[in-house]
């Protein structure tokens, strides 16, 4: 096999008609979605051919700095992306999340190069889509693990407020809410390691192999990212809920729920 | 140790609850706290616990202000009571465990909660039920004797007896006589029994 059988704009056509089912249903039930699925869809064309034809030159410039700066745009647009899905925000929300994906997303793609042994280590081909991959559930943790931090503190005022009276530090007052935080960030992507394979086989997987990659090697490729994916989200959502508990208490131990707004 | 608080000013919105307020709790001494409903009663004991935050003003234990303590070892010596008290997920049980652990970190120890509550009425299997199947006035005695049982240097009480009968409010104002209070009351009978001195909010 020499790679996968290219698509023509007809088969595009032809599998865009299938969003069709989507509006039907929209339609059918009176869901209201019909506007959102149009701008979704429109959007995905839009964005994933936009991506096609940036690599292109990524790839054949070959620079760390082209390389970096569009690995920046990512997470920053992954932080942004985290926040607006979250109920509750607070002042420096987005840089929280930025700084939380960036630690994680950037540990994690820097060991996955190493491990791969890429050479350069910042070799686009390699680290963009890397990337890629680990932000895409990083931002999924980040985004659960800080929504139900924000609720968590906010709903829970008295029982902070208790144990801070009771003479527990911020981390001490804090701590069941950020382990309960953290813990729905992870699950996710602990469902989709325990589901891999024998129901579900991951885009990447199926990429490689349509590629014509042996599927044994693509498996173990796939090992590999999962693995990383699920390191990338510990880092990230452990930062960015420990960054949302220092955001809303003070120095002097006190939680400030008037630092949070609601949307 | 006294605990002193000297011109405390708190703005909520447009409205001045307090401004220029100072007072004085010396040790044994119970200082009442009076004042209509909104008249930022809780919030003074809040911030002398520094779980609020004052506009204006200082307050101190034995000359120092929290800062200087270390808050958490502040809120160890100068110990907040919600009126209502929280209801955590597990029982009376967990959480003066958990309060024990604390103390015990702040280099104190706690004395006998479960006898102190007894005392007041409160039977033993309560500690050992959920918060939420609890009464109010058991939860409220439950939470009062974890505090009383820290043994701080201050009790900020929030009417700590505003759910209790008169034979349980008699028993807790005769277990806390002699301890240093700043307790709020709406009772002005309470506040000539147990009172050394009155603070009046308007």
């Amino acid at each position: 096999m020499t790679g996968p059988i290219a698509l023509t704009p007809l088969d595009l056509l032809v599998a865009a008609s299938l969003i069709g089912l989507n509006a039907a249903l929209s339609l059918w039930l009176g869901l209201g979605l019909e506007r959102k699925l149009l701008v979704a869809s429109v959007r995905t064309v839009v964005q994933l051919t936009l991506l096609g034809y940036l690599l292109v030159p990524v790839f054949a410039l070959h620079q760390p700095l082209i390389v970096f700066g569009m690995l920046a745009v990512m997470v920053t647009l992954a932080g942004r992306e985290a926040v607006s899905r979250t109920e509750r925000r607070f002042a420096g929300m987005v840089p929280s999340a930025f700084l939380a994906m960036t630690l994680g997303a950037g540990a994690t793609a820097l060991i996955g190069t190493a491990i791969i042994g890429v050479d350069p280590w910042w070799e686009p081909r390699y680290l963009i889509p890397l990337v890629g991959m680990i932000l895409g559930n990083a931002l999924t943790g980040v985004s659960l693990g800080m929504d139900r931090c924000t609720a968590l503190l906010d709903d829970n005022r008295d029982r902070v407020d208790t144990l801070l009276a009771m003479g527990a530090t911020r981390w001490e007052a804090a701590r069941p809410i950020a382990a309960e935080a953290a813990r729905t960030g992870m699950i996710p992507i602990l469902n989709a390691m325990s589901a891999v394979g024998l129901v579900t086989i991951p885009g990447m997987m199926t990429g490689q192999i349509l590629g014509g990659t042996d599927p044994v090697e693509a498996a173990l490729y796939q090992v590999l990212i999962m693995f990383l994916i699920a390191a990338a989200v510990a880092i990230g959502v452990g930062a960015s809920v420990m960054l949302t508990v220092r955001a809303l208490f003070d120095d002097e131990h006190r939680l400030r729920p008037e630092r949070l707004s609601k949307r | 140790m006294t605990l002193q608080a000297t011109d405390l000013r708190r703005v909520v919105g447009e409205r001045t609850l307090f401004s220029g307020l100072s007072l004085q709790v010396e040790p044994g001494q119970t200082l009442v706290l009076r004042g209509p409903s909104g008249s930022g009663k809780t919030l003074l004991l809040r911030a002398l616990a520094w779980l609020d935050a004052l506009d204006a003003g200082q307050v101190t234990l034995d000359g120092r202000d929290a800062v200087a303590w270390g808050v958490p070892q502040w809120r160890t010596e100068v110990a907040y009571v919600a009126q209502s008290p929280a209801v955590f997920a597990g029982s009376p049980a967990d959480f003066l465990q958990l309060v024990k652990e604390l103390t015990a970190q702040r280099g104190r120890g706690c004395s006998d909660a479960i006898a102190l509550a007894a005392a007041w009425g409160l039977p033993t299997r309560a500690w050992s039920q959920r918060w939420a199947d609890l009464s109010g006035g058991e939860r409220q005695r439950a939470a009062l004797a974890v505090a009383v049982s820290r043994q701080p240097k201050v009790l900020l009480l929030d009417e700590p007896t505003s759910a209790l009968d008169p034979d349980a409010t008699a028993a807790v104002e005769a277990s806390l006589a002699g301890l240093t209070c700043v307790w709020v009351t709406h009772d002005s009978a309470q506040a000539q029994r147990v009172g050394t001195g009155v603070v009046e909010l308007a």
